[in-house]
């Protein structure tokens, strides 16, 4: 058995995307590890509050990640992670060596994604395994 | 194995709390501290200005030096205070511990007024520069259209901050080498000429002879008193911004020494890129030629003059990125300031919001665009001189949190002072210093300033129209602070605190903020 890693953020599409993973989870046998993801840009002062603020709501995603799983009957793994979403979803599949990587996509187009930086679509450039995205 | 393992579990990674070491690296260190300064936009913005203050004349050079002075100093207090408090926190949250909570507040208010006055100052040389950008001179002297651009420009940024983009190290790295050279070729073109050629520049009717640089325009004594102080208070401006370098101190690699010097290395490339391109641009034009656009002193005519087309686009793009650099480092200090207030329950709980998706202070965010446009709006109707009487205000909302920095740090450390002559000297004397040059500049500005006969635009109610912006901010925020301390009672209840003497010590690592680590 191996592990299924999944980018979640409580969205609708990242909601999706637990729900696929956990089905593909299933299919394989593999643990579900949900990876919860977000970034602290330094530059700007009063960074604590901040911090903070981002840390707590973490947690609470975590949870709606825990209670999601639960109404599947399905345990999954968490893990938070301080860094940009897709470094750490390959930085945690790496360390785990997962089978796949699970994330929703929004349906940006590749223009909009390039420019305003999707998760999905910097997930291509730097996974070195495959990467299965969910439409929300 | 069938079926779903293990119940939620830790990661086998050690915990990495708080600040993440090593993520800056020292080159990063010093394009923030410069970048953030915006040296074409501030020299674009301020030049003028400072060589129009009666009595300066070719002072501009030693203006840009003295100036400097108060902000090293001030930048020691930034420095300390930022090893004490764990939190890389601002003047909101080390006034607040140092001074007490109204004073604290008070900085807070003071950063949030200075960035929305400068919002409309840096809007409209960016209205102004993009229709010079593409030949259009008669757009670009029409209130109503750089006015319209401005607007965009704020709206704009604002989203930008908002979605939470970043410019990658590398682009902002490109973007500032770019600013650099530009700077450094226009300085090197305009005195070669000066030397060579012996220029004069004709505008309209007026010729500009230019001049030999000379020893006294970089000696503060060859001015009086009342000029050196009133264009310290602009000059302050340009300066505005360089603490950013010190306060991302704690992530630097090598965090004990390398900030250090990053600090060192920024502040010797600014103060050299500011006295060059002064030099430079006097030389060539005299100060009438700056003084006579200083509005624009690039897209003015000097650029073009200097470097012929279309070299001196260079210069307006220039001006222009480093505006757009600028317009961050306003946008997001102030709305993280904002969002902190909040926080602490010394603001209202909304401003407090982060964004479901985008994970910033959508809320601050977009309150402090708005209130930038509603400002400048405002602004543009009011004052005839939109850009010059904002600068001075500014000045004033600087000079007072800037300084209030420089006290908080000797009273946050008092007692620490005592025990050896460098923290006497570096955390004491220095801060103070500085603190106590711009509670000077302040005083005597405000006097200088109330005087309309000394201003560019027509006074306000009877008062100079800087001042009546300046301090009357100020005021307003008084007077918020008085009704605030009704709803927010605890954080106005707060008690003093003094820094614990385990942060002077060597190997003193900045202890981390809960939440931040693994779950």
């Amino acid at each position: 058995m191996s592990t299924i890693v999944v980018g979640y953020d409580a969205s609708d599409c990242a909601r999706a995307a637990l729900n696929t993973a956990i089905e593909v989870g299933k299919a394989f046998g593999d643990d579900v590890h949900v990876v919860v993801a977000y970034e602290v840009h330094r530059l700007g002062g009063e960074v604590a509050d901040f911090a903070a603020a981002l840390a707590e709501r973490a947690q609470q995603i975590v949870k709606l990640a825990t209670d999601q799983a639960a109404g599947l009957h399905a345990q999954i793994q968490t893990e938070i992670v301080e860094e940009r979403a897709a470094d750490a979803l390959v930085d945690v599949a790496d360390r785990l060596d997962a089978r796949l990587i699970v994330v929703g996509s929004r349906g940006e187009s590749p223009l909009r994604g390039a420019l305003v930086g999707s998760t999905p679509h910097k997930l291509m450039q730097v996974a070195e395994r495959p990467v299965l995205v969910v439409p929300a | 194995m069938e079926g779903l393992a293990t119940a939620t579990t830790s990661s086998g990674q050690p915990d990495q709390k708080g600040l993440k070491p090593n993520a800056i690296s020292f080159i990063s260190n010093v394009v923030i501290g410069v970048a953030s300064t915006a040296p074409a936009y501030s020299l674009a913005a301020v030049l003028g200005f400072i060589t129009l203050t009666g009595g300066v004349g070719f002072a501009g050079p030693a203006i840009m030096l003295v100036a400097f002075i108060p902000m090293l100093c001030i930048a020691l207090a930034y420095n300390y205070m930022n090893r004490a408090d764990p939190d890389c926190g601002t003047t909101f949250s080390w006034v607040t511990r140092a001074m007490g909570p109204s004073l604290g507040w008070m900085g807070g208010w003071a950063i949030v007024v200075a960035d929305i006055i400068v919002m409309a100052n840096l809007a409209q040389i960016a209205g102004v520069y993009s229709f010079q950008l593409f030949g259009l001179t008669s757009a670009a002297a029409s209130t109503l259209d750089t006015t319209i651009v401005g607007i965009v420009w704020i709206i704009v940024m604002t989203w930008i901050c908002w979605r939470g983009i970043e410019l990658s190290a590398r682009t902002q790295q490109f973007l500032l080498g770019m600013e650099f050279v530009t700077l450094v070729i226009f300085s090197v073109v305009a005195l070669i000429t000066v030397y060579v050629n012996h220029p004069v520049t004709l505008v309209g009717h007026t010729a500009y002879h230019s001049v030999e640089p000379q020893a006294s325009w970089f000696n503060p004594f060859s001015i009086g008193l009342t000029p050196l102080i009133n264009g310290m208070l602009l000059a302050v401006f340009i300066y505005w911004g360089w603490d950013t370098c010190v306060t991302v101190n704690e992530e630097t690699e090598d965090a004990g020494r390398a900030p250090g010097r990053a600090a060192i290395v920024s502040t010797l490339m600014l103060v050299a890129i500011y006295l060059v391109v002064t030099t430079a641009a006097q030389a060539y034009g005299s100060p009438g030629l700056l003084s006579a656009n200083a509005n624009d002193i690039f897209a003015g005519g000097l650029a073009h003059s200097v470097l012929g087309s279309p070299l001196d686009k260079l210069m307006i793009i220039a001006v222009l990125s480093s505006a757009s650099a600028s317009t961050q480092t306003t946008i997001l200090p102030t709305a993280r300031t904002t969002f902190s207030m909040a926080r602490q329950r010394a603001f209202p709980n909304a401003l407090a919001h982060i964004h479901q998706r985008f994970q910033t202070p959508d809320v601050s965010t977009i309150l402090m665009g708005a209130l930038s446009i509603l400002w400048y709006v405002g602004i543009v109707n009011v004052s005839s001189n939109v850009l010059g009487d904002s600068i001075t205000a500014i000045g004033f909302a600087i000079a007072f949190y800037y300084g209030l920095t420089g006290y908080a740090c000797a009273i946050y450390f008092r007692r620490e002072l005592l025990k050896n002559a460098k923290n006497f000297f570096y955390i004491g004397v220095l801060p103070v210093l500085g603190g106590a040059i711009l509670t000077g500049i302040f005083i005597k500005a405000l006097i200088f300033y109330q005087n309309a006969n000394n201003d560019l635009s027509k006074p306000i109610l009877g008062i100079g129209t800087p001042v009546f912006i300046g301090i009357g901010s100020l005021l307003l925020g008084v007077v918020l602070m008085l009704i605030a301390r009704i709803p927010y009672r605890e954080y106005f209840s707060r008690k003093l605190e003094v820094a614990d003497p385990a942060v002077l010590l060597d190997g003193y690592v900045t202890p981390a903020t809960d939440g931040a680590g693994r779950s």
